[in-house]
C-alpha cells in the first residue's frame, strides 16, 4: 500500500535493502515513507546546517522512523554517532535501527536468504 | 529433561536446545492457569494462527480449566518470486467472534508484522476483547509494538526451530525449541 512515495520507481531506492524492506512493509500493508525528513544535527556560527541525519523511513502509522544499515563497520560507528545525536536532539522522535545481522535475520526469517 | 526418545531424534541442523520439553510443558501449564483465572465466566475464543502456533495453542487449549474448541486462521507468507501482492486471510474462521473475547495465538513475535495485521482485521470483527498470547517473544526485529497479554518466555537474537516453529516448514514437529546452525539453515535452497 504505502502513501505517496510508495509508488515510486524502484530506481528510488539508494540501496537494494531499502527497496525488499519497502516490499515487505508494502506486502503487510503499512504505510511508509522513504526519506521524508532530514534532521539537522549541528550548525555552524551562521546558523548554517552543518550536519544531518535522513532515516531511510518513516511509519506514519506507528510514528517510528526506521533506518536499515548494512555498510561496513566503520561507517555504522559514525551513523551510530548521528543517531545518538539525533535521539538527544529531538527525544520525541522514535527512531528503529536495523543492522546488518537484524537484516539478514529478517531475510532468513521469509526464507528469502540465498 | 529431554526424554531418550527425543534425543535420538535429534536432527543435526540443531545447534542448542534451548526450551526442552518439561519446560515449556510447564511454562504452558502456568500460562493456561493464569488465562483460566482471568477469562473464568467469559465467552473466550482461542484463535491459534497456522502453521507456528498449531502445537502451543492445542497444548494450551488442553490445560485450560474450562473447555474451549479452538479456530486457526492462517495468512499468507511473503514471497519474493513470484510476488505475491499483499498479505491476505488463507484460511479464516468458521464462527463469528462479534461479541466474544478472543486470545489469538501465535508462536513468536518478532517484527511483529503478522499480528498487526490480524489484530486489524479481527478488530473490524468486533469482539468483545482481542488480546495476544505468544510462546516467544524476541525484541531485536520489532517494527511494530505489539500488546501482549501472555508470554512464555523472552528469546535472544537467534534463529529457532521446533515446537511449531520452521525452517522452510521442517522443524515444527520437534518437542523442544532449539536454536539452528545457521549455515547449514543458509546453504538451503529457497522453497
Amino acid at each position: 500500500m504505502g502513501i505517496q512515495e510508495s509508488s515510486l520507481p524502484i530506481s528510488g531506492f539508494a540501496h537494494k535493502s531499502e527497496e525488499e524492506l519497502a516490499g515487505f512493509l508494502d506486502f503487510y500493508r503499512i504505510e511508509w515513507l522513504y526519506e521524508p525528513v532530514c534532521f539537522p544535527l549541528s550548525w555552524d556560527e551562521q546558523g548554517r546546517v552543518t550536519e544531518s541525519f535522513t532515516p531511510d523511513f518513516y511509519l506514519p502509522q506507528f510514528e517510528l522512523y526506521v533506518e536499515l544499515t548494512t555498510m561496513k563497520q566503520s561507517l555504522v560507528t559514525k551513523k551510530n554517532r548521528k543517531i545518538r545525536k539525533m535521539r538527544e536532539l529531538y527525544p520525541d522522535f522514535k527512531i528503529k535501527i536495523l543492522y546488518e545481522r537484524d537484516y539478514r535475520k529478517l531475510l532468513f526469517k521469509f526464507g528469502l536468504l540465498e | 529433561m529431554i526424554s531418550s526418545s527425543s534425543i535420538n531424534s535429534i536432527p543435526a541442523v540443531v545447534e542448542k536446545i534451548v526450551f526442552d520439553e518439561n519446560t515449556i510443558r510447564k511454562r504452558v501449564k502456568e500460562l493456561a492457569r493464569q488465562i483460566s483465572h482471568d477469562y473464568h465466566r467469559k465467552n473466550l475464543m482461542v484463535v491459534g494462527i497456522l502453521e507456528g502456533a498449531l502445537m502451543f495453542t492445542r497444548d494450551l487449549v488442553k490445560k485450560l480449566s474450562f473447555p474451549v474448541s479452538p479456530g486457526f486462521i492462517r495468512i499468507s507468507r511473503y514471497e519474493r518470486q513470484p510476488h505475491t501482492g499483499e498479505v491476505r486471510i488463507i484460511k479464516d474462521l468458521h464462527r463469528d467472534i462479534c461479541g466474544k473475547h478472543v486470545l489469538l495465538i501465535e508462536d513468536i513475535v518478532d517484527t511483529g508484522l503478522t499480528l498487526n495485521f490480524l489484530i486489524q482485521i479481527l478488530a473490524e470483527r468486533k469482539p468483545a476483547s482481542l488480546a495476544i498470547c505468544t510462546l516467544l517473544e524476541r525484541a531485536e526485529l520489532r517494527l511494530v509494538e505489539i500488546p501482549i497479554k501472555y508470554m512464555g518466555f523472552h528469546v535472544k537474537d537467534e534463529f529457532l526451530i521446533g515446537y511449531g516453529l520452521d525452517h522452510r516448514e521442517s522443524y515444527r514437529e520437534l518437542p523442544f525449541v532449539a536454536t539452528m546452525k545457521l549455515k547449514a539453515a543458509e546453504g538451503t535452497t529457497n522453497r
